[in-house]
């Protein structure tokens, strides 16, 4: 089953404009996250997608079928919800079993399937448990088995893990995508941690102000992003605006560094981007792109330190991250350095 | 400083309770702070009498009529206030939480004698406007109660999540809305019916001599003798305690 979005536009009742032609699809099988800032468009991709908002311009095509018509109750839409809305006033397993009760499936066998799904998530010794006796990551996974059960033509995972501890995110991230693989579930998943996004999805789609900014596997969107907004959202970084002063050189204010500058004219107005992993602390004299300075702010994460570094002149620190960090000069490889168009 | 007052205050509330349990119990009661001699016949009296049976039976006909009648029509009304106050149509929710308040009984009783006292509507003094006016008096009280559950339970999500899952709107409500709500509902018809029977003002504009309530009746055995009145009053007073304590106990175990 594949899920495709056709110049899909939608404004809201107020008159603010919710997504502007958004246009891409999610192959059968694949788990696409969308993320974005707060107010970019991407709860009200997801609540097209599951009925709870209507109204749309353009098309989604479930299968190849428009759903603009199809009421919410019929379009076989699995739903994991941030606040996991199981019923409290159905155990474990019958939470579960309730969309194949809905479907007529015979108690026997709903019951079977829906602890055999239980077992999956690890929770298979929980069945007759109220779900208020549940911790926040066993409920989300009682929500998932129970969004699986009805066998779903799409799965919609409404940050499923905003709610939870971090010692417990990381395990149920690497659960749900197991579950995910194994059902072969097409799944769109809406999330504003890009680390969740990064680490989860086959692809990811970046969204601003309803607009679709880029697509791409995680590793196209981190280490190539298309624009500046792109990459100021996903992961750390620092951008610094600079002109192109040779051929593979650029002025970034307080030094001029050597990067490949491509097909740029000589004066073009750029934006050079850092990743903090790619700032080498104190090296050899001569090395390309040495830069002295001083370390400010220390953040210290155990296995590395995350720190600003002040070169020489600069009026904007330079994000860097080492296991330990600089004293004097560093430096970026040109390679290292993306130029972003300003 | 804040205890002393609250001691002055209980005692405030406490006190014409425990004189209405002691002028029951007391054989004679008449220009003295406390009645002289004890006993039980009072409440035989009230038992043996035939106008506070039927008044006693009335009363109770008609709260539970008025909550059978909430219950139909206070559910759904709650749900889609709740939904239509999500939407921006909150000013519903909002009409509905101030009228008991804002609105006295006497005027809702008065708009029913000008109303129903007509040749085309000549229902006036019967029992079943008495049960509708007392379903539209305490509606409102029940549908708040449900109100603020399905807000407080984030209902709309279950029902987002129901649907999901394949419910349609019917579903939703009878396979999660109604189960969820089915406390508040409880604890909500307790309160229903302790208004119900203690309801004075609106039953005395509407009542006939055939169907009277236990307050109108109770009102003039007061012309009578005190330890009746005071023993038929420890009734009333009993029936409300005990739907104030089952009120409580149900929203204690929800």
């Amino acid at each position: 089953m594949s899920l495709v979005f056709e110049h899909v536009s939608y404004r809201y009742p107020n008159g603010t404009q919710g997504l502007d032609d958004v246009s891409f699809e999610i192959r059968r099988g694949e788990l696409l996250a969308v993320i974005g800032p707060s107010g970019s468009g991407k709860s009200t991709l997801l609540n097209l997608v599951s009925g709870l908002a209507f109204g749309h311009s353009g098309r989604i095509l479930l299968n190849g079928k428009d759903i603009a018509t199809i009421p919410i109750h019929r379009r076989n839409i699995g739903m994991v919800f941030q606040s996991y809305a199981l019923f409290p006033h159905l155990d474990v397993l019958d939470n579960v079993a309730y969309g194949l009760k809905l479907r007529k499936v015979d108690l026997a066998t709903r019951r079977e399937q829906a602890r055999r799904l239980l077992e999956l998530v690890g929770l298979g010794d929980r069945t007759h448990h109220s779900v208020s006796q549940l911790s926040g990551g066993q409920q989300q996974r009682v929500a998932l088995a129970r969004a699986l059960a009805i066998d779903p033509s799409a799965l919609l995972l409404d940050e499923p893990l905003s709610a939870l501890d971090a010692s417990v995110r990381g395990h149920l991230r690497d659960q749900i995508r197991q579950i995910q693989q194994r059902f072969g579930a097409t799944t769109l998943l809406v999330t504003h941690d890009q680390e969740e996004a990064l680490t989860m999805a086959d692809r990811v789609a970046v969204l601003q102000q309803g607009k679709l900014l880029q697509i791409g596997t995680p590793r196209e969107i981190y280490e190539r992003p298309a624009t500046r907004a792109v990459a100021s959202f996903v992961g750390l970084s620092t951008i610094f605006p600079a002109t192109v002063v040779a051929r593979d050189k650029i002025n970034v204010g307080f030094a001029q560094w050597t990067t490949p500058t491509a097909d740029r004219q000589v004066g073009a107005a750029v934006h050079a981007l850092v990743r903090p992993e790619h700032v080498e602390p104190d090296p050899p004299e001569g090395a390309l792109n040495r830069t002295l300075g001083r370390t400010a702010t220390l953040r210290y994460f155990g296995a590395l330190t995350r720190y600003d570094f002040l070169a020489e002149g600069a009026t904007q620190p330079l994000l860097a991250e080492s296991p330990v960090p600089a004293r004097q000069a560093v430096a970026v490889s040109p390679a290292r350095i993306l130029l972003l168009n300003s | 400083m804040i205890r002393g007052v609250s001691l002055i205050y209980g005692l405030y509330l406490m006190l014409p309770m425990v004189l209405l349990a002691i002028g029951s119990v007391g054989a004679s009661w008449t220009n003295t702070l406390l009645p002289s001699g004890m006993t039980w016949q009072w409440f035989a009296d009230v038992w043996h009498d035939v106008s506070f049976r039927k008044a006693f039976l009335t009363s109770l006909t008609v709260a539970l009529s008025a909550c059978a009648i909430n219950t139909l029509l206070a559910l759904p009304l709650a749900s889609a206030l709740h939904h239509g106050s999500r939407r921006g149509g909150g000013w519903g929710a909002r009409i509905v939480s101030a009228m008991p308040v804002a609105v006295p009984t006497i005027t809702l009783g008065f708009g029913y004698v000008v109303v129903f006292n007509t040749n085309t509507l000549p229902w006036l003094g019967t029992l079943p406007l008495l049960i509708a006016a007392h379903a539209v008096h305490t509606l409102p009280y029940l549908t708040n109660t449900l109100l603020s559950d399905l807000r407080h339970l984030r209902l709309d999500r279950l029902e987002q999540a129901a649907a999901t899952l394949g419910a349609s709107p019917w579903k939703q409500f009878i396979g999660v809305t109604l189960p969820s709500l089915r406390q508040s509902l409880l604890s909500g018809l307790v309160m229903v019916a302790a208004i119900s029977v203690g309801e004075f003002g609106l039953s005395n504009l509407l009542v006939s001599f055939q169907n009277r309530t236990y307050p109108i009746v109770l009102l003039q055995a007061f012309y009578g003798a005190t330890g009746f009145a005071c023993a038929a009053t420890i009734i009333l007073l009993l029936l409300a305690g005990a739907a104030a304590l089952s009120s409580s106990l149900v929203v204690r175990r929800s």
